[in-house]
C-alpha cells in the first residue's frame, strides 16, 4: 500500500511539474529570474529534485519506467532553461545595441599626459632636420674658459667684437685671472673644442644654453642656442647656402625663401645673416596689405633666423688645422627664437618662467 | 650709427631712392635696422609775418600777435618771450593742422581771447629740441608768407638708422657710407666737400716744430682772402707714447664768435640725434658724422703755457671731464695735457677746463689718431661710452687727418667768422704702413663655390678702395684702404668681393657630408630619451636658469658650496644652481598661487659644483616635484605621497630598458622627509633619490600641502643602464604556470620588499614571481603588525607543474614566513 502510495504521489508529482514548468522558464524576465525558477525544479530543494529522492521507495517494476519519465523531464526542463537563458541573452544584446547610447564626453580615464618644454620641442626638431642630412650632436660645458668662448675664434684682444657679448665670469677665488673663466656667451665653444679634439671632416650640431648679461623685455640673462658646422676639404658658401635654405624650408614650409646677407661674426668670413620670408604674413604670397600690417615682421616680409660664414682661417689656425686643406662653414641660432616664431610665443620671458599654465600648452 | 639720405646725397651721386639704397645697404653687411621719413605731417604750418602786438588783458605772461599767411591775418595768443618785431617771420600753425606730436590746432579761447593757431617753437614742430622760444626766420630768408615750411626749411629728409658692424668703423660716417654707397653702385668715390674757410691767416712760425706742419690750404678752394697773422702765442705739441697715439694734428681757427649754428644745421644735428649748442661745438658734431672722424677744440687761451702733451697718465692722476665729473686715471690712461696737466681723456672726453665757452675767440682744432685698444680699455675702465671712443676704438683713418681737419676750421670759420690757419701741426710718431696682402681669384672660386673672374675681383678690389700692386700666376697682391683696418688677409679681399657681388650670386648646393662612424654621443640621446619619458609619464618639463641666490639654495637646505658668479646682474642670480629644486620650488609656488591643484613637473639641466680642476663639475640632473593633489577620474582626488614619486620614476626608467631599480631606505637629504624618502639605486649602484620634501622645508617655502621630490644624476644613470645593457629577449614559457596566494599578518618591522625575496629565494627557483596584492591593518589585526598577501606565480620551464610540486613549495614559502618573519599565515 505504502508502494502505491508513493507510485500515486510520484505520478502527480511529475505531471504537476510537467504542466507548469515551461510556463515558468518561459515568463522569467531576466538570468536571476529564470535561474530562481529553474531552482524550484532542479535547484537542492527543487521539486523534482525532491521527487527524486523518493525513488528507493518505489516498486522495482515502476522503478525503471518513473525514472525514465523524471529524466525526460529533467532533460525537458533543462532545454526550456536553455532556451529562455537563450532568448533572455538575446532580449539584453537587442535592448543594448538598441537602447541609449553612452555619455561619451565623460572624460577618458588612463594616465593625463605631460609635456615637453617647447625649446625641447623645436631642439628635437632641429636635431632631426641637420640629423638626416649626417649632422651629429655635441655638448660642451656651460662655464668654460675665455679662450674657447672669444681668443680662439678670433675675437681680436680689446676689441668692440665682444661688446655684443656682455659676459658673465666665474669668480675663481685666485685660481686663474679674473676673466678667464665665464660662462659662455654663444655655443661657438664646442666648434673649438670638438676642432681642438678630432680632425676633420666634422659635421655636428651642438645645441645648449648660454649666458649674457642682458635682462629686458625682449632678452634673457639665458637662453638657448644652437650651433652647426661643417669642415672637411672643398667645403664652399654655396653648401652652407643649401644646408640652411633646406633647414629653413623644412623647419617652416616649403614656400618659404632664404636670403642671406652680408655680416660680421670675428670667427666667419665671409660672414652673413640669413633672413627667411615671413612664416606669419606668408610674405610669399605677396599680399601686401597683411605684409605691412604683420607686427612679426614689421610690414618688412622678412625676419633674421640666424648667423653664419665660411669659418674663419684663423680659427682653423687656432686649432691646428690647415686652412689651406680645409675649409668650413658654421652657423649659430637662438633656439628661443626659432621656437617663438614656430609656435608663436609673444615674449621670451614665458620660456623661463615655468607657468604651468604656459608649459601645459605644449 | 644715423644716417641722413640728403646728406649722402650731396656727397655722392645717388640716383636710386631711398628704400633702395636701403635695401643694397643691407644686403651688403650694413643693416638698415630703421627708416625714418621727415618733413611730413607737417601740412598747415607755414611761414607767417609778425603783423602787429599787443599785450593780453587778462595774464601778464601772454601777447597777442597778429599774423599774416598770404591767405588771411589771424590774431594768436603767444607764450614766448622772443616774438620778433613787425615784419619777423615766424612759423604758424593755421588751426586744423596737426603737430608731429598728435596736437591739433583750432581755434582755442585762451584767457578769454580767442586765439586762431598757433606759432611754433622747434621742439612743437620736432625740429629741434629748443623749447624755450619760437622759431624766428632770419630776415634774410628768402620764404614768404604762406610758404609750407616743409619747403621753406627744406625739410625733406630720410633718416637710416644703421647697424655699423664692429668691423666697419669707415662706415660711422656720412663720406664712409657714402664711398659704400658708390662702391656698391659701381662706381669710385671721391670725397668732394664743397666750400672753404672765408679767411685764412699764414700760421707760420706759430708751431714750435716747422717739420711737423702740413699746409691746409691744399684741402680749400682757392677763394679766401688772406689775413695778416694775429698774434698768437707759440705753440708746441709733443707725444710722449707713439704707440698709443702715432699721429696728432691741430688747426687753429682766430677771431670766432661763439654763437648759434644757423637752422639747416642745427636741424641735420636733430635728425642725427644730436642736440645743437653752439657753432663751435656743433661743427665738432658735424664733422665727427661726416668723417666718422672725432675732432676736438680747445680753448687756445685756456691751454696753460700754450702746450700740448699727448701722454700716460700718473696713476691716481685726476681730472673733471666735460659731463662734470671728477675722474681718476690709471698708467694705461692716454691722457691730451696742457703745460700743467691733463686738459681731454685722449679719444674719449675733453676736460671741463679747455671746453668752448661763450667768450672763446680762438680755437685749437684736435684731429689724431689713437691706439684702438688703448681707447678701448680707457672707455670701458671709465664707463664712458662716447661717440669719440666707439670710433677710435674701431679704429679712424689715419690719413684723413689732413682733411679733416681743413673741413673742421673751414667750417667754423664759414660760420663763426673769423679766420683759419693755414699751416696746421701734423706730428707723426709712428708712420701708418699700409698692409698688402695676396688675392686669388681661385681660392675665392673654390670657397665661394661660384666662379670669380680675376678680373671682376680686381675691379670690386679697386671700387672698395685697394691698390693692385701686381698680378701674377693667378696671384693678385692689393693694398688696403687706410679706411678699411679690417682688410688683412686673404679672406677678408674674398669676403669684399662676395658681398660687393652680392651673396645672392651664390648658387645652392648640397653638400657631401662625411658623419662620423660612431655617430651623436650615447649619452646625448640617452638624455633626450629620458626627457620623453618623464613626459610620456604625464610629467610637464620645466627650464629654469642656471643661476640663482645663495638663498634659494640655504632655504631649501640643498648644497651652499657654489661656483660664484663674479658680475652678477643681482643677488637673486648670483650663484650657480647646486640643485633643480630651487627652480622647480619656485615653479610649483608660482603655479599654487594661481590655484594650481594638480602640479607635475620634471626638468633635465645641469647642476655646477666647485673642483679641484679650473672649470667647475657641471652634472645634467633629472629632478621631479610632484605637489598637490592627484586627480582621480570624477571621483576623490588625493595628495601626492612617496609612492608616486616611486612610481613615477619606475616608470620613467621603465621606458628606457627594463631596469633594476631598487628603492633603500638610507641617509636621507636634508630637505627630505627623514621617514619618507629613499635612496634609488640602478643595478646595485645609487643614482639618485626621491622622497616627500621635509615639512619644515615645505613650510619655509609656503607650500601648500605636501610635495614629492625626486633627483637623479643623470651620468651615474647612464652609467649603470649602460651596464645592464639593452634587454635581450627571452624565449618565451612553454609549460603554463601557476598562481597561489600566500598572505599573513607580520611585525611593520620587516618590509614588504624583504619578504617577498624570501619568499621567492624559498621557492627553489620555482616562483617566477612574487607580488604583493593586499595591505591591511586594523580590524583583527595586532598593533605593530599588518597583513600582508603576496601572489605567487610558479614556472617550470621544463615541465609542466604538477600541483603536488606546488604544493610542496608553497609549504616551504610559509614556513620561511613562519621562522624567519614571526609571521602568522592566514
Amino acid at each position: 500500500m505504502a508502494e502505491a502510495e508513493s507510485v500515486r504521489t510520484f505520478e502527480e508529482g511529475l505531471a504537476a511539474i510537467r504542466g507548469a514548468y515551461a510556463d515558468a522558464l518561459r515568463q522569467a524576465e531576466d538570468e536571476p529570474a529564470l535561474r530562481v525558477a529553474n531552482a524550484r525544479y532542479v535547484g537542492p530543494q527543487g521539486e523534482l529534485t525532491k521527487l527524486l529522492k523518493l525513488m528507493p521507495q518505489l516498486p522495482g517494476e515502476r522503478r525503471r519506467e518513473l525514472g525514465q519519465q523524471a529524466n525526460a523531464l529533467k532533460q525537458g526542463i533543462q532545454q526550456a532553461f536553455d532556451a529562455s537563458l537563450e532568448a533572455i541573452h538575446r532580449r539584453a544584446r537587442e535592448a543594448e545595441l538598441s537602447g541609449p547610447p553612452l555619455d561619451v564626453t565623460l572624460p577618458g580615464r588612463w594616465q593625463s599626459p605631460g609635456g615637453l618644454h617647447p625649446i625641447t620641442r623645436i631642439r628635437a626638431e632641429l636635431l632631426d632636420i641637420f640629423g638626416a642630412l649626417g649632422f651629429e650632436v655635441a655638448d660642451g660645458p656651460e662655464v668654460d674658459f675665455y679662450e674657447n668662448c672669444f681668443d680662439k675664434l678670433g675675437f681680436p684682444p680689446d676689441h668692440p667684437a665682444a661688446d655684443e657679448h656682455d659676459t658673465f665670469f666665474i669668480d675663481t677665488n685666485g685660481k686663474t685671472s679674473p676673466r678667464a673663466v665665464l660662462l659662455r656667451t654663444h655655443t661657438s665653444t664646442v666648434q673649438i673644442r670638438e676642432m681642438m679634439r678630432r680632425d676633420p671632416p666634422l659635421a655636428i650640431v651642438a645645441p645648449g644654453a648660454v649666458y649674457r648679461r642682458d635682462d629686458d623685455a625682449t632678452h634673457s640673462p639665458m637662453f638657448f642656442q644652437l650651433e652647426g658646422f661643417l669642415v672637411d676639404e672643398d667645403v664652399t658658401f654655396a653648401e652652407l647656402k643649401g644646408v640652411l635654405t633646406l633647414f629653413a624650408k623644412r623647419l617652416f614650409e616649403e614656400q618659404v625663401t632664404v636670403r642671406f646677407r652680408a655680416s660680421y661674426f670675428p670667427f666667419v668670413e665671409p660672414g652673413g645673416e640669413v633672413d627667411i620670408s615671413c612664416v606669419f604674413c606668408r610674405a610669399w604670397e605677396n599680399d601686401a596689405e597683411r605684409t605691412a600690417a604683420c607686427r612679426v615682421c614689421k610690414g618688412t616680409g622678412w625676419f633674421e633666423i640666424l648667423g653664419c660664414g665660411m669659418i674663419h682661417p684663423v680659427v682653423f689656425e687656432n686649432v691646428g688645422y690647415d686652412p689651406e686643406k680645409y675649409t668650413g662653414f658654421a652657423f649659430g641660432m637662438g633656439l628661443d627664437r626659432i621656437a617663438m616664431l614656430k609656435y608663436g610665443i609673444p615674449n621670451i620671458k614665458l620660456l623661463y618662467e615655468n607657468d604651468v599654465r604656459f608649459l601645459e600648452q605644449f | 650709427m644715423r644716417a641722413s639720405f640728403r646728406w649722402l646725397q650731396e656727397l655722392v651721386e645717388i640716383e636710386a631712392d631711398a628704400v633702395e639704397v636701403a635695401d643694397r645697404l643691407t644686403q651688403a653687411g650694413l643693416e638698415i635696422e630703421a627708416l625714418e621719413r621727415w618733413g611730413e605731417g607737417l601740412d598747415g604750418v607755414v611761414i607767417a609775418e609778425v603783423r602787429s602786438q599787443r599785450a593780453h588783458p587778462k595774464r601778464d605772461k601772454l601777447t597777442l600777435v597778429t599774423v599774416v599767411d598770404g591767405e588771411g591775418e589771424y590774431e594768436v595768443v603767444c607764450g614766448a618771450t622772443n616774438v620778433p618785431q613787425t615784419g619777423g617771420k615766424v612759423l604758424f600753425a593755421r588751426p586744423g593742422s596737426v603737430l608731429p606730436n598728435g596736437m591739433k590746432i583750432e581755434v582755442r579761447t585762451l584767457g578769454g581771447v580767442e586765439s586762431a593757431g598757433m606759432i611754433c617753437s622747434e621742439a612743437e614742430l620736432d625740429l629741434g629740441t629748443d623749447e624755450d622760444g619760437i622759431v624766428v626766420v632770419e630776415s634774410t630768408h628768402a620764404s614768404r608768407p604762406g610758404d609750407p615750411i616743409v619747403e621753406a626749411l627744406d625739410l625733406r629728409d630720410v633718416v637710416f638708422e644703421v647697424g655699423v658692424t664692429p668691423n666697419r668703423p669707415d662706415c660711422l660716417g656720412h663720406v664712409g657710407l657714402a664711398r659704400e654707397i658708390a662702391l656698391l653702385y659701381g662706381d669710385r668715390y671721391t670725397p668732394a666737400i664743397a666750400g672753404g674757410p672765408p679767411e685764412v691767416f699764414s700760421a707760420d712760425g706759430v708751431f714750435a716744430d716747422e717739420d711737423a706742419t702740413v699746409d691746409l690750404s691744399a684741402q680749400w678752394p682757392s677763394s679766401y682772402q688772406t689775413v695778416p697773422p694775429p698774434k698768437l702765442p707759440d705753440i708746441s705739441v709733443r707725444i710722449v707714447d707713439g704707440e698709443r697715439c702715432p699721429r696728432y694734428g691741430a688747426a687753429l681757427v682766430h677771431g670766432v664768435k661763439v654763437r648759434p649754428s644757423p637752422f639747416w644745421l642745427r636741424y641735420r644735428l636733430h635728425l642725427m640725434g644730436l642736440r645743437a649748442l653752439s657753432n663751435v661745438v656743433d661743427v665738432t658734431n658735424w664733422v665727427l658724422l661726416e668723417w666718422g672722424h672725432p675732432i676736438h677744440g680747445f680753448d687756445l687761451h685756456r691751454l696753460r703755457d700754450s702746450t700740448v702733451v699727448v701722454r700716460l697718465a700718473e696713476e691716481g692722476e685726476r681730472m673733471a671731464t666735460l659731463d662734470g665729473v671728477e675722474r681718476t686715471f690709471t698708467a694705461d690712461d692716454l691722457l691730451i695735457c696742457d703745460g700743467q696737466g691733463p686738459v681731454a681723456v685722449a679719444g674719449v672726453m675733453g676736460g671741463a677746463e679747455s671746453e668752448i665757452r661763450d667768450d672763446t675767440t680762438d680755437v685749437l682744432i684736435e684731429c689724431a689718431y689713437f691706439d684702438p685698444r688703448s681707447i678701448r680699455r680707457t672707455s670701458r675702465r671709465l664707463g664712458l661710452h662716447t661717440d669719440s671712443s666707439h670710433r677710435f676704438e674701431r679704429g679712424v683713418d689715419p690719413l684723413a687727418i689732413p682733411s679733416v681737419l681743413a673741413r673742421a676750421a673751414s667750417m667754423i670759420t664759414a660760420l663763426g667768422q673769423g679766420a683759419a690757419g693755414r699751416t696746421a701741426i701734423d706730428r707723426i710718431a709712428l708712420a701708418y704702413s699700409p698692409r698688402t696682402m695676396p688675392y686669388r681669384s681661385a681660392r675665392a672660386s673654390r670657397l665661394l663655390g661660384a666662379e670669380v673672374e680675376a678680373e671682376e675681383s680686381q675691379r670690386i678690389l679697386e671700387a672698395v678702395g685697394c691698390v693692385v700692386t701686381s698680378v701674377q700666376n693667378g696671384v693678385l697682391q692689393a693694398q688696403a684702404p687706410s679706411w678699411r683696418p679690417d682688410l688683412s688677409r686673404e679672406v677678408d679681399l674674398i669676403e669684399e668681393v662676395a658681398r660687393v657681388r652680392g651673396y645672392g650670386q651664390i648658387p645652392t648646393a648640397v653638400p657631401r657630408v662625411h658623419p662620423s662612424w660612431r655617430g651623436t654621443p650615447e649619452r646625448l640621446v640617452f638624455a633626450e630619451r629620458l626627457r620623453a619619458a618623464a613626459a610620456g609619464a604625464g610629467l610637464f618639463e620645466a627650464v629654469s636658469f642656471g643661476f640663482l641666490s645663495l638663498d634659494d639654495l640655504q632655504r631649501l637646505r640643498a648644497s651652499t658650496d657654489t661656483v660664484v658668479l663674479a658680475n652678477p646682474l643681482s643677488e637673486e642670480r648670483s650663484v650657480m644652481r647646486t640643485s633643480l629644486l630651487p627652480g622647480l620650488m619656485a615653479a610649483v609656488t608660482h603655479a599654487q598661487r594661481r590655484g594650481a591643484s594638480e602640479i607635475k613637473l620634471f626638468e633635465l639641466g645641469r647642476t655646477f659644483a666647485p673642483s679641484n680642476g679650473a672649470l667647475p663639475t657641471e652634472t645634467p640632473t633629472f629632478a621631479l616635484l610632484l605637489a598637490g593633489q592627484r586627480e582621480g577620474w570624477i571621483g576623490q582626488p588625493r595628495a601626492f605621497d612617496f609612492y608616486d614619486g616611486k612610481g613615477a620614476i619606475q616608470t620613467i626608467l621603465d621606458r628606457l630598458g627594463r631596469v633594476a631599480l631598487s628603492f633603500r631606505q638610507g641617509d636621507p637629504r636634508p630637505f627630505l622627509h627623514p621617514k619618507r624618502s629613499a635612496l634609488v639605486e640602478l643595478a646595485g649602484a645609487e643614482i639618485g633619490f626621491v622622497g616627500e620634501l621635509h615639512p619644515e622645508v615645505v613650510d619655509a617655502v609656503g607650500l601648500v600641502g605636501r610635495a614629492i621630490y625626486a633627483e637623479l644624476d643623470v651620468p651615474d644613470l647612464f652609467a649603470a643602464a649602460q651596464a645592464q645593457g639593452v634587454p635581450q629577449a627571452r624565449e618565451l614559457p612553454r609549460y603554463p604556470a601557476v598562481a597561489r596566494d600566500i598572505a599573513m599578518m607580520v611585525s611593520e618591522r620587516f618590509s614588504a620588499g624583504e619578504i617577498a625575496s624570501a619568499l621567492q629565494d624559498a621557492s627553489g627557483g620555482l616562483a617566477e614571481s612574487v607580488r604583493l596584492f593586499d595591505l591591511y591593518r586594523g580590524d583583527q589585526v595586532p598593533d605593530g603588525e599588518r597583513s600582508l598577501a603576496f601572489r605567487v606565480t610558479y614556472r617550470d620551464p621544463e615541465n609542466t607543474l604538477t600541483d603536488k610540486r606546488v604544493d610542496k613549495a608553497h609549504a616551504k614559502l610559509g614556513e620561511i614566513a613562519r621562522k624567519r618573519f614571526r609571521a602568522t599565515i592566514r
